[in-house]
């Protein structure tokens, strides 16, 4: 599910300027309503087609489910209505901010979600932080070096990419947890216990970012304005950072915006081996229950994380480069 | 290595035979021999962390079916009485019990020195509150109402005196009410909303958790220093050793060992049998085991439809199959190979039909010849243009190498002439084909405290009809049938040796089940960790542990 191009839209946005801005966030506020409702639908019909007994799955799977039993759960969960029904009632709920109940934890999933959210998002934003970071360092120093210096990175970086995170997260607990035994290897108290899960999850990101960035701050790099700017007398740390660094950012905030997606999905892996409470490892749980309202609500909860991701970043575009503005 | 040897210490072996032996040696065990031969006398205070492997739905086992449930509660919660891992009823918060001459009324005498941590007192009143928790429809139990289905009512006699009434003779219910699936929980919080108890449970047990079961980081425990009603099963009375229990929630079994190995956690849960062997190589690290009672890991044939409609292609299949070798192989020893529907621990296990599993290939192939199932050119059998073919679902991502060990019993039936497909499905998908009755083969453990268990897997009235049910090899035999059905009517203990006997052989001789393993639940340990006993359903509690320097 891509939200939009974020690049046309704002460079389609100067021509209609006059228009003015609400216009513009009227039109933002559609497109997120559409990617949200898109996602619902996508996954309430993927879902129900999964085929099984809800009943049986509500009841808590392999158990014996009396005639009572049965009868006392079609009725809460108003499974004997149409599937239109079904979903129409579920999108209703969904509007007043009721995603209903979960099958297995028995509690609104609402609460549910709430209580683990704030763990899985310390994760993402601190494992985009951190890949970014390792982004900039490594393209700003390698980016037109040495032969040599640039394919051990692009080695390195192709590593990176290519390392499943189940596999790096167990290596980083082996060497900096049981080894020496630097960060914990579970749970989630503390600002340690952020450390390893973060790497795991940023590392194949910042090889990606790195990839990147380093090519368009190489091409920038050769523009014949660096050449003005070198003329002028700048140092090489000036001439990276001030001014070829800025023309690289733009590329690399829109692929951030779509690596978000990934890291979600990242998420799903890292707090299951790191023993990390969160919502990777709740829909994880849920989808192998057929927990359906928690996994749908964590469908919602990830496409709007989605489009607040992309939509912030549109919003820096102008910023980073005032020439979209 | 193992020092701290007790009758559940089992080392574990590769031979089925020592298996078996030692296994008779656990059985015949008291329980009131000590586990602390060489680790010193126990000393009070501490915390003892455990790590567990996976979450629970909801802590409240009034609701839920969940393993991890009786785990998680077992610490707060109290029973009426106490099972030993012989299956021999003993007292707990009931100082006696008797039952009417038609069976039909349990009556409790209850203790009168037990209170609740909430300030609660323990009465008959409270029981009668936790029995009608349990069957109240709100509550949707999702196992304890199933396990006392002819449960009519429970009666406060006096203030200390209790009866239950059934509608039709039970003799499987104090096992059952010994599981902490039927804990003791106060009565004041059973009026709460349910979902309020999966969170937080109070009891009279020996220990207590204010802040409650979180979902996917576990529960922390405090003492409950009032506690001083242990049952006499136990190896000390008083409270716990511990000050502090805590159970996490690792489920990666590589950092779970790791964390054990590195000292994070004091002791683990579910080790993998492949890392029973090095972890016992460590000096600071130990292993125990239990096998927990009830049903085995079975594959049942659907004797309703298909190939093993016909006894003789069952017959085939058990016997040409060397499933002992397999389970060895697969898991390292460390879970005994079975020869019964049933575990030798459960009570009435009758040992002299195990003779009914035995290997013998030859005889095997013999008897698909005889019966007309001739060898197909690509090497699967032929019948009046039928194939040899079997079908069996599976749930995927099943835990033990499960699915190893079915392609194992796939690679060899095979051998056979057999053609087995092997398909991995989710739980949902898995539960229709099993209520549906299509499959020829299907796998399920059903470890339950009692051998009314044999009731539960092949009474006649339990095939699946549509919905999930436990009769999974779909066969009709008035002579299981009534024959578990006289078990329910007595506890006279000759006459239910006699006719649990019958029904176990009667199944051996039906060909109605071909038996895997035992499931043991494998402890891993650090050496400071003392005293972590067995609740017979194979799992470990705590009340006895306690930390070493």
């Amino acid at each position: 599910m891509t939200i939009s191009t974020p690049v046309e839209l704002i460079v389609a946005a100067p021509g209609r300027k006059s228009r003015g801005l609400a216009q513009a966030i009227a039109r933002r506020i559609g497109i997120a309503v559409i990617v949200i409702w898109g996602a619902i639908t996508a996954s309430f019909l993927a879902l129900k087609s999964m085929g099984g007994d809800p009943v049986q799955s509500i009841a808590g799977g392999v158990v014996q489910v009396t005639p009572e039993l049965r009868e006392q759960i079609i009725a809460k969960y108003g499974l004997d209505d149409s599937f239109f029904q079904q979903y129409l009632s579920y999108l209703g709920g969904v509007l007043q901010g009721d995603l209903g109940t979960s099958y297995a934890l028995r509690r609104p999933v609402v609460e549910a979600i709430a209580e683990q959210l704030p763990n899985t998002m310390t994760l993402l934003i601190t494992a985009t932080v951190f890949a970014v970071a390792v982004a900039f360092i490594v393209s700003l120093t390698t980016a037109h070096r040495g032969k040599r210096v640039r394919s051990t990175f692009q080695a390195l970086e192709s590593i990176g990419v290519a390392v499943p995170a189940f596999w790096l997260g167990i290596m980083l607990i082996t060497i900096f947890s049981f080894g020496l035994r630097m960060f914990p290897s579970t749970g989630a108290n503390g600002v340690a216990a952020l450390v390893l899960p973060s790497i795991a999850l940023g590392l194949p990101v910042a090889a990606t970012l790195s990839q990147v960035m380093r090519d368009t701050l190489e091409k920038t790099l050769d523009e014949p304005f660096i050449v003005t700017v070198r003329a002028r007398g700048a140092g090489e740390f000036v001439v990276r950072v001030r001014h070829a660094l800025r023309h690289s950012l733009v590329s690399v905030i829109t692929l951030v915006g779509w690596l978000s997606g990934t890291l979600i999905g990242g998420a799903v892996v890292v707090e299951q081996v790191f023993s990390r409470p969160g919502i990777g490892r709740m829909i994880f749980s849920a989808v192998l229950n057929k927990d359906m309202p928690v996994v749908l609500g964590i469908v919602i909860v990830a496409a709007v994380f989605y489009v607040i991701v992309n939509t912030v970043i549109d919003l820096l575009y102008p910023i980073i480069d005032p020439r979209l503005r | 290595m193992l020092n701290t040897p007790s009758r559940r210490t089992m080392r574990l072996v590769t031979s089925g035979a020592a298996a078996l032996a030692i296994t008779a040696g656990l059985v015949a065990c008291s329980a009131e021999e000590s586990t602390t031969a060489s680790g010193g006398d126990p000393v009070s205070g501490g915390t003892l962390t455990f790590a567990s492997n996976g979450d629970t739905d909801c802590l409240d086992p009034h609701q839920s079916a969940a393993d991890l449930a009786a785990l998680y509660s077992r610490p707060i919660l109290d029973s009426l009485v106490s099972l030993t891992d012989d299956g021999e009823v003993h007292p707990w918060l009931a100082k006696s019990w008797t039952v009417s001459d038609d069976q039909l009324t349990y009556t409790f005498e209850l203790r009168d020195d037990v209170t609740f941590t909430n300030g609660e007192k323990f009465d008959a009143a409270a029981v009668k509150a936790n029995f009608d928790h349990i069957v109240d429809p709100t509550t949707a139990s999702a196992l304890s109402a199933g396990y006392i289905a002819p449960f009519v009512a429970a009666t406060v006699l006096d203030d200390y005196t209790v009866s239950v009434e059934f509608s039709s003779p039970f003799s499987a219910f104090l096992p059952s009410v010994a599981t902490a699936y039927f804990g003791m929980e106060a009565p004041e919080t059973l009026l709460q909303d349910p979902g309020e108890l999966c969170k937080v449970i109070v009891g009279t047990g020996p220990f207590m958790s204010e802040t409650g079961y979180v979902a996917q980081q576990g529960i922390t425990y405090l003492k409950n220093p009032d506690y001083n009603w242990a049952p006499e099963t136990a190896n000390h009375q008083g409270a716990a050793y511990l000050d502090e229990l805590v159970m996490t929630i690792v489920p990666e079994d590589s950092v779970r060992l790791g964390s054990l190995s590195s000292g994070e956690v004091d002791a683990i849960a579910s080790i993998p049998p492949v890392n029973v062997e090095s972890l016992e190589a460590d000096s600071n690290l130990y292993t125990d085991s239990a096998a927990a009672p009830g049903g085995n890991y079975n594959y049942f044939p659907n004797t309703e439809m298909g190939v093993f409609a016909d006894i003789d292609v069952r017959e085939a299949f058990r016997m040409g199959i060397d499933f002992d070798t397999l389970v060895g192989s697969v898991y390292f020893g460390a879970f005994e190979p079975a020869n019964s529907p049933i575990a030798p621990n459960t009570a009435y296990y009758d040992p002299s039909q195990e003779s009914s599993y035995e290997y013998d290939a030859d005889a095997a192939a013999k008897l698909l010849d005889d019966a007309g199932w001739v060898m197909g050119a690509d090497g699967v059998r032929v019948k009046d243009g039928e194939k040899l073919a079997i079908q069996m679902p599976m749930i995927s991502g099943a835990r033990e190498q499960r699915d190893t060990l079915a392609q194992q019993v796939q690679a060899e039936a095979a051998k056979l002439g057999f053609e087995m497909v092997i398909e991995s499905q989710d739980l949902g998908s898995y539960v229709e084909a099993l209520g549906n009755g299509s499959y020829d083969l299907i796998e399920i453990s059903w470890q339950r405290s009692s051998p009314d268990v044999l009731r539960t897997l092949f009474d006649s009235a339990n095939i699946p009809d549509g919905g999930f049910n436990t009769a999974f090899s779909r066969y009709t035999s008035p002579v299981i049938d009534d024959s578990l059905a006289d078990a329910l009517a007595t506890l006279d203990p000759d006459e239910l040796t006699e006719l649990y006997g019958t029904a176990q052989q009667e199944i051996a001789d039906q060909v109605l089940v071909f038996p895997q393993y035992v499931f043991s639940y494998i402890l891993g340990a650090s050496t400071s960790a003392q005293g972590i006993e067995w609740e017979p359903q194979a799992f470990p509690i705590f009340y006895d542990a306690w930390k070493s320097e």
